[in-house]
């Protein structure tokens, strides 16, 4: 009796005391390294798919699925469509705002920065894309910022991207909320939406590599490393949230405003699943 | 029988209800305002579909025209995408995990 006494007393004291002995600190979570595993199943998802198909090949979209494609591309490439583009981004580039400084004073390495964008601000806990940057540079000098889907912001982003070429994709997240970003730029891959009830997933993964009408649909892998494009069906440059915008109308969703934050995040799940593939933009497309 | 006679019944009693309704032009605004509660829901949760809003704007122009059949038709057309919108978001919440595709 005595013995179970000191028992019931006593018991639970050393029972808390040996699991504050046993427990250790919380340890922080690794995000880089939890989104690196995610973007290698991405990855091995395509090469697996297309076995034929190099991995740094995918930043050429489409064109690394489609021998035909590719070859006709290829020679609209000896005489790209967006060169005129590229020169007149690098006019503006260089050109003198009311202040006297030009885009050419916010970013460093003369203006070819494609690989340091998009990021995650840790101050302003967001996604940054570079025609974010491009317009808060103008804001910034007081100019009024470009329309943000197409015309001299495409231009100069195609400069940029243009001077930048083989620069590596390699996008972090070293913190919490970077990492909720990213997961919300997940979701919205892979989340259905919509009338047609499809998601970025369901076109640019299941049926990549297969026949849409006319048009063969691309491999989500790369589809970030290349933009600003110059369309044939714009007939001119656009930016990746204005195809962003025209692929929600296609499945029929609202789409969101240029430079939302559901399409930063976006933008940042998708190029984070590119990273290790190399920024070849801006690039010529049906 | 008697499912057959009480299904006659209610068939013979519609148009009397609907010759009650006292304000067919306000119960044509009325489902014009569930439509839109609806499409707001769906915003909000961000998966408005993209037509639903150009609906209601036609169901609320018909109405003005005095074309309340066509409207009503409008704005039940936009309800639904609204609901089925709101449906489609709260099942994606919960389930794009497993909208993963794998090989």
């Amino acid at each position: 009796m005595m013995k179970s006494n000191v028992l019931r007393r006593f018991l639970p004291a050393a029972l808390m005391a040996s699991a504050v002995l046993v427990s250790k600190p919380a340890l922080a979570v690794n995000y880089q390294k939890l989104v690196d595993a995610d973007t290698k199943t991405f990855q091995a998802y395509f090469l697996k798919e297309f076995p034929e198909v190099k991995l740094s090949d995918y930043a050429n979209g489409v064109y690394a699925l489609d021998e035909d494609s590719r070859k006709q591309w290829q020679e609209m490439e000896e005489f790209p469509p967006y060169e005129l583009d590229v020169e007149a981004g690098k006019t503006l580039f260089n050109k003198p705002f009311a202040n006297g400084k030009s885009l050419a004073s916010c970013f460093p390495n003369g203006g070819a920065v494609r690989g340091k964008y998009p990021y995650f601000d840790e101050k302003r806990s967001e996604v940054v894309t570079l025609e974010m940057a491009i317009n808060e540079c103008r804001v910034a000098n007081g100019e009024k910022p470009y329309a943000w889907k197409k015309g001299d912001l495409a231009k100069v982003s195609a400069y940029i991207a243009f001077i930048s070429r083989g620069q590596k994709v390699d996008v972090k997240v070293n913190s919490k909320a970077a990492y909720d970003a990213y997961m919300n730029g997940k979701k919205f891959f892979y989340a259905k939406r919509g009338m047609l009830n499809m998601s970025c997933s369901g076109c640019h993964m299941e049926y990549a590599g297969r026949q849409l009408r006319a048009d063969i649909i691309s491999p989500a892998l790369g589809h970030t490393t290349h933009f600003p494009v110059f369309r044939s069906k714009w007939g001119e440059i656009g930016t990746l949230d204005r195809r962003y915008a025209g692929c929600n109308e296609n499945i029929g969703a609202k789409p969101f405003p240029a430079q939302s934050e559901e399409y930063r995040d976006l933008e940042f799940f998708q190029t984070i699943m590119s990273n290790g593939l190399q920024y070849n933009g801006p690039a010529s497309r049906k | 029988m008697k499912k057959v006679l009480s299904l006659l019944s209610l068939l013979a009693l519609m148009p009397a209800s609907s010759m009650l309704l006292a304000d067919p032009a306000g119960d044509s605004a009325a489902l014009i305002d569930q439509a839109e509660a609806a499409r707001k829901q769906a915003d909000a949760l961000g998966y408005e579909w993209r037509d639903t809003a150009s609906l209601i704007k036609d169901a609320k122009a018909a109405l003005e025209k005095g074309q309340v059949e066509e409207s009503n038709a409008l704005a039940s057309g936009a309800l639904l995408q609204g609901r089925q919108a709101v449906a489609q978001a709260q099942f994606m919440e919960k389930n794009w995990e497993m909208m993963i595709p794998k090989n």
